[in-house]
């Protein structure tokens, strides 16, 4: 007791007897125990368990402690539960971060046209730099009068070539579908020279029987070619092999 | 909510197109166009009139600053949102895992 007195500094008046606080009897209450092993087990001192009036609540010297204010509230939103699922987004988060979300602009907006994925730094045409200067606008927006549309007369011909990479737009991919119902229509054998890419040899799905065939001959001309084919002795003689 | 941005999607979409008419127009231009020229230039500015005339019902919304960064580089703005619900999650199994370290005496007190 006289160090706790001593920490916080000398009080003018004495200190209110114990009875005046509610403690039971005159004698002095007992000093708290020291924090045993299982400090949280070990029941606190009858000094603390007395809960101090409401009014003493708020005020900072209201507890049986100077600074000690009652704790917050329980509350039954806290961190420990899925904010997804309380607020109902489970069907956003799978959208977004189930499924493989397609990185370029043109995939968000498909129908806008003009080279949209290149940045806007290049062309001048960023929204930063429309939020940075914006434009002075004056009142309001009037019809162009014939006087004023004799401006805009321009010489005929092409456009210079500066000019002409903006209306350019990016190749559109072809969709599997269509290019499934062009294989079907078509008569002519699938491979051709123009479907010579690899990529597209992958993509292909091999229901075609003669596409198995051809695969077929493929590997048995490789095979014949190889040095590791048990009948072939050089690679002119394998030839020779073959025309008869 | 969602009738708002119909409202401005439409102007929207046909303003983009008279842009890209226009354009056109202009890529070879022919005497013959001129005509055709002024109508397209009418028409932009009318587009802009009913643009002008949506903003006032959009006035209360917000966008996020980051959103306009991901679209100067090109990119899907759908991606920030993918990012704000990642780290969303993940800021809630932090302090998930916080939460259950400072109860986990707790549990001890209930075996004793």
């Amino acid at each position: 007791m006289e160090n706790f007195t001593a920490l916080f500094g000398a009080q003018a008046d004495p200190p209110p007897p114990p009875a005046a606080l509610g403690f039971g009897s005159g004698k002095p209450p007992p000093p708290p125990p020291p924090p045993a092993g299982g400090g949280p087990s070990t029941a606190p001192p009858p000094t603390a368990t007395s809960a101090p009036t409401g009014a003493e609540k708020s005020t900072a010297g209201g507890g049986p402690f100077y600074l000690m204010r009652e704790l917050p509230g329980s509350t039954e939103l806290t961190g420990s539960t899925n904010l997804i699922t309380h607020y109902n987004l489970e069907q956003a988060y799978n959208k977004f971060c189930g499924k493989k979300v397609k990185e370029k602009l043109s995939n968000f907006l498909p129908d806008l046209p003009g080279m949209i994925d290149l940045p806007g730094s290049h062309d001048n045409s960023s929204l930063r730099s429309l939020i940075e200067k914006p434009p002075i606008l004056g009142g309001s927006f009037n019809p162009i009068t014939g006087t004023m549309l004799s401006g805009f007369r321009l010489h005929t011909g092409p456009l210079p070539e500066q000019c002409r990479l903006m209306h350019i737009q990016p190749p559109k991919k072809k969709n599997k579908h269509k290019h499934k119902q062009s294989r079907t229509q078509d008569p002519v054998p699938p491979e051709t020279p123009s479907d010579s890419d690899h990529k597209k040899k992958k993509k292909k799905k091999e229901e075609d029987p003669e596409r198995k065939r051809k695969k077929k001959e493929k590997k048995k001309k490789k095979n014949r070619h190889s040095p590791d084919h048990p009948g072939m002795g050089s690679s002119q003689a394998s030839s020779s092999s073959s025309l008869r | 909510m969602t009738e708002k941005f119909d409202h401005l999607e439409e102007p929207l979409e046909k303003f983009v197109e008279n842009i890209r008419q226009l354009g056109i127009i202009i890529s070879n231009f022919q005497p013959s166009s001129q005509v055709g020229l002024s109508q397209k230039l009418n028409f932009v500015v009318m587009g802009l009139q009913n643009i002008d005339k949506c903003t006032q019902q959009l006035r209360d919304i917000t966008v996020p600053l980051e959103v306009f960064e991901y679209i100067d580089q090109g990119w899907n703005p759908q991606l920030y949102t993918k990012e704000c619900q990642e780290r969303a999650l993940a800021q809630n199994e932090q302090v998930k895992g916080k939460i259950d370290t400072l109860n986990f005496p707790k549990y001890f007190q209930k075996t004793w």
